[in-house]
């Protein structure tokens, strides 16, 4: 038996000599494919990775769906040239990032200013179990004249009420609601009742009919712009609407005019 | 070409999906978005992320892992390690479980289908046969060389 495996030894060793020789021209062309994909490869994540610089991150916005008209909520000027309606879902961690990253600058230059009006609409993702939820209680949080201050809180506590991490939504809906100093009894109790569930339904269906396809997704002016851009890009299409707007003053595409601004929201 | 630099070419184009699929997922291409289409609605569950880390970091590492593998496995020096094909194989097949497993919760958890990782799978899965067969063919290779040592000695 010792015997075997000494002879076994040896005389596998010819065979790997033999092996090596008939594969080197095998070997050229695997190193060859090897070098192809991986250049391949490379550049085809530098190219995809730098293309959102070099591509216009809004398309022009398709005129013949439903208006957006007084839905929503609103901060800013009633007289402002340009509106931007903002489709969100208050779970998704993309509308998150957009709030806390790029949406308090443009709210400072832009809103601020009064050039620009923010519309907020709900769409509700169903991927998402606690959208509804929060989208109800911004809504109650709206019926005290605190839309946006909730709307700021949501944003930035994501990973406390979403539905990974908790089955009991309202817990935390309630909580934020005290620290933002609302009347708690009056939220608790339109929270519970569900008051204002038609509303969300009716921002969802209008999300719906104008086919919007992912969350955050921005009406600006006359373009539509799809996902979380960031701040340069959402800037640029802000400006090139205030242009346009500014030409022909009033008009700022598939905006609604002279919508009341309710006040503290 | 051998069956392992089959499994390192495949590995490699892996690497680069799971590299994408990554870079994605922190929003570094494309646009961060929660979307209605398939691949956003997998990418973004509750099921894209494995003890803290994405699960196309994870695709990254073992496509990574793998092609380290077949290519010290190309090394003559290493070309018959026995060690080595255990470690390939082995590694094969717990893609293939933890492929399973997203599958499913893409059929019928999520109830979507990603493209990309429907790719993935589809290398995965060559990549365990590959795996396997040279697995099955170092141990026949084994026992046919004891019976060709038994007849030199003869």
């Amino acid at each position: 038996m010792a015997k075997k495996r000494v002879d076994a030894g040896r005389g596998r060793k010819p065979g790997v000599v033999k092996a090596t020789k008939k594969s080197s021209a095998s070997n050229n062309a695997f190193y060859l494919i090897i070098a192809v994909i991986a250049v391949a490869g490379v550049a085809a994540l530098t190219y995809v990775s730098t293309r959102k610089t070099n591509v216009a991150t809004a398309s022009p916005i398709d005129t013949t769906l439903p208006k957006v008209e007084s839905n929503g909520y609103v901060m800013g000027s009633p007289t402002a040239l340009v509106e931007v309606t903002e489709f969100g879902d208050f779970e998704c961690p993309a509308c998150g990032t957009f709030s806390l990253l790029t949406e308090p600058e443009l709210r400072k230059r832009f809103v601020d200013a009064g050039q620009v009006r923010w519309r907020f609409v709900d769409f509700p993702l169903s991927m998402h179990k606690n959208t509804w939820n929060a989208s109800r209680a911004a809504a109650c949080a709206d019926e005290q004249g605190k839309f946006w201050a909730y709307h700021d809180v949501l944003y930035s506590r994501q990973d406390q009420w979403n539905g990974e991490a908790t089955n009991d939504p309202d817990k935390f809906m309630k909580q934020y609601a005290q620290q933002i100093g609302l009347n708690t009894s009056q939220f608790d109790q339109c929270v519970d009742t569900k008051k204002y569930q038609a509303k969300i339904q009716a921002h969802e269906l209008l999300g719906e009919k104008r086919k919007i396809g992912q969350t955050p997704t921005f009406l600006v002016g006359t373009q539509q712009i799809a996902g979380a851009v960031p701040y340069d890009g959402f800037a640029k299409t802000i400006t090139e609407e205030l242009a346009k707007a500014g030409a022909k003053p009033g008009v700022g595409g598939d905006t609604a005019k002279g919508v009341p601004v309710k006040p503290g929201s | 070409m051998t069956r392992r630099m089959w499994i390192a070419v495949i590995s490699l184009a892996g690497l680069f999906i799971g590299i994408y699929l990554t870079l994605y997922h922190y929003g570094m291409i494309g646009t961060l978005a929660c979307g209605v289409s398939s691949c956003e609605k997998v990418q973004t569950s509750r099921w894209a992320m494995f003890l803290g880390v994405p699960i196309a970091t994870w695709g990254a590492a073992y496509y990574a892992l793998m092609l380290a593998l077949s290519m010290a496995r190309i090394q003559p020096r290493l070309e018959e390690s026995a060690g080595l094909t255990l470690a390939t194989f082995v590694l094969a097949s717990w893609g293939m479980i933890f492929s399973a497993w997203l599958n499913y919760l893409e059929g019928f958890v999520l109830h979507a289908w990603c493209e990309w990782c429907l790719g993935s799978t589809a290398l995965v899965l060559v990549l365990f046969t590959l795996a396997f067969l040279e697995w099955r063919d170092y141990r026949r290779a084994g026992e046919v060389e004891l019976e060709g040592a038994d007849n030199i000695a003869d």
